[in-house]
């Protein structure tokens, strides 16, 4: 091994093997994709406090081939980064496709596909949301009225106490009765 | 439920403000003071009872009541279009708002905790000790409180913590925090059983994540599947993750088979020196690799080769080939129905059985994970957008069309008509089941021209006449049956109006199989019948295998070409040819494919017993081919596929063919008498027989053991086995009923308490502002400010809520 730099301590390795759901071999991959988006500010040494500290800028992470054509690609990125600015640190990172990854189980993949779609982070998700969640998906091709018409029956079909809005109960309600979720849910790094 | 579009049926002209919305009632109650200011057109404001007369008196204006018992038709003039005038929040909307926010049900974080510690099954990579696929609950409360406490935990708990630790919705570093504390924890040393258990435990923790590590590193065709996926989606990414796994279940069959079978008779050859096959006058010729006759022949490829002699090794160490055969053969088909069962039982779990009642939950499945997040190429997000667009089109239209009810004469026609089509179809499968029959017969005598297996001593083939196509004709035959023969079922299909794509593709594939089992065991039941009691064929269980290994590479071969016409020259007439349209992958037909060549597969390995690495060489060939046409040539689909279900029901037809095979080659280890010159059952009655004699010969020495044998393959024990098993299966069942009745309850009571919830909100609302002589916000103010802000994420239930709520309104008056 001789004078080779070590990335991370084993100590941090295995946290992360704890925490998330890959080895280490994995992490490691991670890393270099991570370091590969901003080489000049990550550095090879993260023993230290650099995996929480370090933040890479937003606009660098989305030209990752795997986010760049993504439509919810700015949401994601809010979603997993602190505070929501969209800069995240490696910690952050490694939690973003983790969650994205085939392993993850899917209560965790719910609650993050939730926040992904609350557009307004009110914790739940009322008109507004699904009608941007629609806008997203089909890129301005239905009128209002048909956006309206499907917005009241996902909320007809998935609002079990009929508030206007779909708390995360009945959101992970719906997701768990969906064959497809785990499979669509899931980005390859 | 009636709706203003199904009404109407002209979707566009409904104006603006007739639109009727659910909305939050909160809006409703709050606004009731300003339905004067609406604009009075005379719009229907229908509102619902409740079934609770005794609080009437305390709504004053027409409060929120229930319509018919279905507390949807809540209705009120639309707010999102902002045309009526933008801010109709008055504070009073505000406040509730505020109220609404502390609802617990409203916290995301103590929601999704809550939904994360009583989960029914988790899809962990780390499975506890004893392998259960079920993890319990956490019984014991809060993760928090459990890694608090100070009580031990083992090996098993400590796992479980874990595991619930990596699903929680928190921040990194909340949760290195959280693994921190656990890990730090003061064990008292624990007895002597627990601290093997743990040490067990950790070991076997360490071995999985050895492997885990392992099969990362390993992975097959990882940057390969990547770019599908990226290209095309989950959809085509399944038929590569189907051929890849098909690769690798055949790995332990090919390992089994080379490691007891072919290794053995390799080293007996060269102990003995033996040179009974691979004779040298035959030259091996390029044709060899396609007939698999010539120099193949006597060769480890055939059963025929195979001694029958105890192969003496080491000493008086002594390996007993014809039980060594048998024993590897039930084996290997011991471990794929082992690996079947368990991925198409896991499957039909995940998909069927999680997804009940999906039917009615299309459009919002269509909404909230129509997204496939591992696309990465431009061009197939924008085909993936456009997809998108046409089914809400699709469901658009759908929902406003009024299904015409069919006539009773159009039914009856259409159940005739159906009733033929599948008489033509039944009839054209037995045509390609006679065919082969009489190519078969015709085969035996082409074969017996072409058959070098001389006993005699001359060794050399004394036909001229000798044309090694001749024995292709008859899986050349077959190839073509099983192509040409779906074209004719897509035309009949064409004819028996289906109105669902699914069911006729679904009705496309059954006819598809059941041809292909209709000629496969035609052909088999030919090879027991007749030719094991040919004279002409000296040693049918070789002729059977050759024939096997014929049809194998005659499937691949027009498996080739297929994919070669069907996508590249599509392509290349694409601009040219006016009508001819861009290919996209055939994903059933291709899969139907794979599963065929997976059968023969199994049918073959037992007569050809290297089969299976032939398989796997052609295998990685297809992937290959298969993946540069793909990216190459094809586009991706605009039509919507459920990639989960499907997978499933190719699954079924897997194991369906593989019960099959499994059926063939049972009947002829136990009916039909092995060839005399030949193999390793050489002058036995039957093959099975072998398992009786290895029985009767352990009486001397291990009297126990065929004792127990006997007892256990009585009839009697048999016969208990079947009805206790028939009595478990009926009791599960009953079980699943009472259960799913439970569900349907539970559903319904979901909905009664989001009433009751309702209901509360506003009489909540009602006495705040009744019992406060200044205006709603000064009272709700100093609401707000009573309720702590700690208290927002871990808030009591719902009603003592509300209950606390109304006594400190009451209370400050």
């Amino acid at each position: 091994m001789g004078n080779k730099i070590s990335t991370f301590t084993p100590e941090q390795l295995e946290a992360y093997e704890d925490c998330t759901f890959f080895t280490s071999k994995e992490i490691l991959h991670i890393f270099s994709r991570y370091q590969a988006l901003a080489p000049d500010k990550v550095p090879y040494d993260m023993t230290g406090k650099e995996a929480q500290t370090v933040r890479i800028a937003h606009d660098v992470i989305l030209t990752m081939p795997e986010l760049k054509e993504n439509p919810f690609k700015d949401q994601i990125c809010k979603v997993f980064s602190e505070e929501g600015s969209g800069h995240m640190t490696f910690e952050e990172f490694l939690d973003m496709f983790s969650v994205f990854s085939e392993a993850a189980s899917r209560d965790i993949k719910s609650v993050y596909a939730f926040k992904i779609y609350d557009w307004d982070g009110d914790g739940n998700l009322n008109r507004s949301d699904l009608e941007a969640t629609l806008l997203k998906l089909t890129q301005d091709g239905l009128t209002q009225d048909e956006k309206n018409f499907v917005v009241d029956k996902v909320l007809e079909e998935a609002d079990l106490d009929d508030d206007g809005m779909l708390s995360y109960v009945e959101f992970e309600h719906v997701i768990s009765r969906a064959p497809d979720f785990l499979n669509t849910f899931h980005v390859r790094i | 439920m009636s709706h203003p579009y199904q009404n109407t049926g002209d979707f566009d002209t409904i104006p603006m403000h007739q639109l009727i919305v659910p909305v939050n009632p909160a809006f409703q109650s709050a606004s009731l003071e300003r339905q004067s200011a609406l604009p009075p057109d005379g719009t229907h404001y229908e509102f619902a009872t409740y079934g609770y007369p005794e609080t009437r008196a305390h709504l004053e204006p027409p409060g929120p009541e229930l319509h018919r018992g279905g507390f949807r038709s809540l209705h009120r003039t639309q707010t999102t279009d902002n045309r009526y005038g933008d801010n109709r929040e008055t504070k009073d909307d505000i406040a509730m708002e505020n109220l609404l926010k502390r609802l617990p049900s409203r916290q995301l974080e103590s929601a999704a905790n809550n939904a994360a510690k009583t989960l029914h099954r988790r899809h962990s990579r780390n499975k506890s000790r004893h392998g259960a696929i079920y993890h319990s609950t956490l019984r014991d409360g809060d993760l928090e409180d459990m890694i608090g406490s100070s009580s031990l935990l083992d090996a098993d708990e400590e796992e479980r913590v874990e595991e619930a630790i990596r699903s929680t919705p928190a921040t990194m570093a909340t949760r290195r925090s959280m693994i921190q504390k656990l890990s730090s924890r003061k064990r008292k040393s624990p007895g002597f059983m627990k601290r093997m258990n743990y040490s067990i435990g950790m070991g076997w923790k360490h071995f999985k994540d050895n492997m885990a590590e392992l099969k990362y590193t390993m992975q097959l065709w990882h940057s390969h599947l990547k770019k599908i996926e990226g290209h095309f989606g989950t959809n085509v990414l399944s038929y590569f993750v189907f051929l890849k796994w098909l690769l690798l279940i055949n790995i332990p069959t090919l390992l089994l088979t080379l490691g007891f079978i072919v290794a053995p008779q390799i080293i007996y050859r060269w102990l003995q020196q033996d040179t009974l096959g691979y004779i040298s006058s035959e030259k091996f010729s390029g044709m060899e690799l396609l007939t698999g006759a010539g120099w193949f022949e006597p060769t480890e490829l055939y059963y025929g080769y195979y001694t029958n002699k105890t192969i003496q090794v080491i000493g008086s160490k002594s390996y007993k080939m014809q039980v060594a055969y048998l024993f590897t053969c039930g084996g290997y088909y011991l471990l794929t129905i082992i690996i079947l069962g368990q991925s198409i039982l896991s499957s039909y779990r995940k998909y069927y059985i999680e997804a009940g009642g999906f039917q009615s939950m299309q459009i919002v499945f269509k909404v909230l994970c129509s997204w496939d997040h591992g696309l990465t190429s431009a061009e197939a997000v924008k085909l993936k957008h456009k997809s998108v667009y046409l089914e809400f089109k699709e469901y658009l239209a759908g929902a406003n069309k009024d299904k015409m009810r069919k006539t009773m004469i159009d039914r009856c026609k259409l159940f005739w008509l159906r009733v033929f089509t599948n008489v033509v179809v039944l009839v054209l499968i037995g045509a390609s089941g006679y065919l082969v029959f009489y190519l078969s017969g015709t085969q035996l005598n082409r074969n017996t021209l072409f058959s070098n297996q001389t006993t005699s001593a001359a060794g050399v083939s004394t036909n001229e006449t000798k044309n090694p196509w001749l024995l292709l004709v008859l899986p050349l035959c077959i190839g073509l049956i099983h192509r040409i023969m779906p074209i004719m079922f897509d035309f009949i299909e064409g004819y028996e109006q289906y109105e669902i794509p699914k069911s006729e593709l679904y009705m496309h594939l059954s006819r598809s199989m059941v041809l292909r089992v209709t000629t496969l065991s035609v052909l088999v039941i030919y090879w027991y019948t007749e030719v094991s009691q040919s004279p002409d064929v000296p040693c049918w269980e070789t002729f059977m295998g050759q024939e096997l290994y014929r049809l194998v590479i005659v499937d691949f071969i027009f498996t080739l070409f297929s994919t070669l016409i069907s996508e590249l020259i599509r392509r290349l007439l694409v601009g040219r040819v006016k009508r001819v349209t861009h290919p996209t992958f055939a994903l059933a037909r291709n899969t139907l494919e794979l599963i065929y060549s997976q059968a023969l597969c199994w049918l073959g390995t037992f007569f050809a017993p290297l089969l299976s690495l032939i398989v796997i060489i052609k295998l990685i060939i297809i992937f290959y081919i298969k993946m540069i046409s793909v990216l190459q040539n094809c586009k991706p689909s605009e039509r919507p596929w459920r990639a989960t279900w499907s997978h499933t029901i190719f699954l079924g037809y897997l194991f369906l063919f593989y019960l099959l095979t499994t059926v063939a080659v049972a009947c002829g280890i136990i009916f039909i008498k092995p060839s005399i010159g030949c193999g390793p059952y050489q002058g036995k009655d039957v093959m099975y027989s072998v398992v009786p004699e290895l029985v009767d010969s352990w009486k001397e020495e291990y009297a126990w053991i065929s004792t127990v044998i006997y007892f256990v393959s009585s009839p009697g024990f048999i016969a208990a086995i079947l009805v206790a098993l028939g009595m478990g299966v009926y009791m599960i069942r009953t079980i699943m009923m009472g259960r799913q009745e439970a569900v349907q309850r539970l559903k319904q009571q979901l909905v009664l308490e989001g009433k009751d919830k309702t209901f509360l909100l506003n009489l909540l609302n009602q006495v705040t502002e009744r019992h406060t002589c200044t205006s709603v916000s000064t009272t709700v103010r100093p609401l707000t400010q009573q309720i702590s802000p700690q208290d927002d994420i871990v808030s009591p239930g719902g009603r003592v809520f509300v209950r606390s709520l109304a006594e400190s309104t009451l209370g400050g008056r």
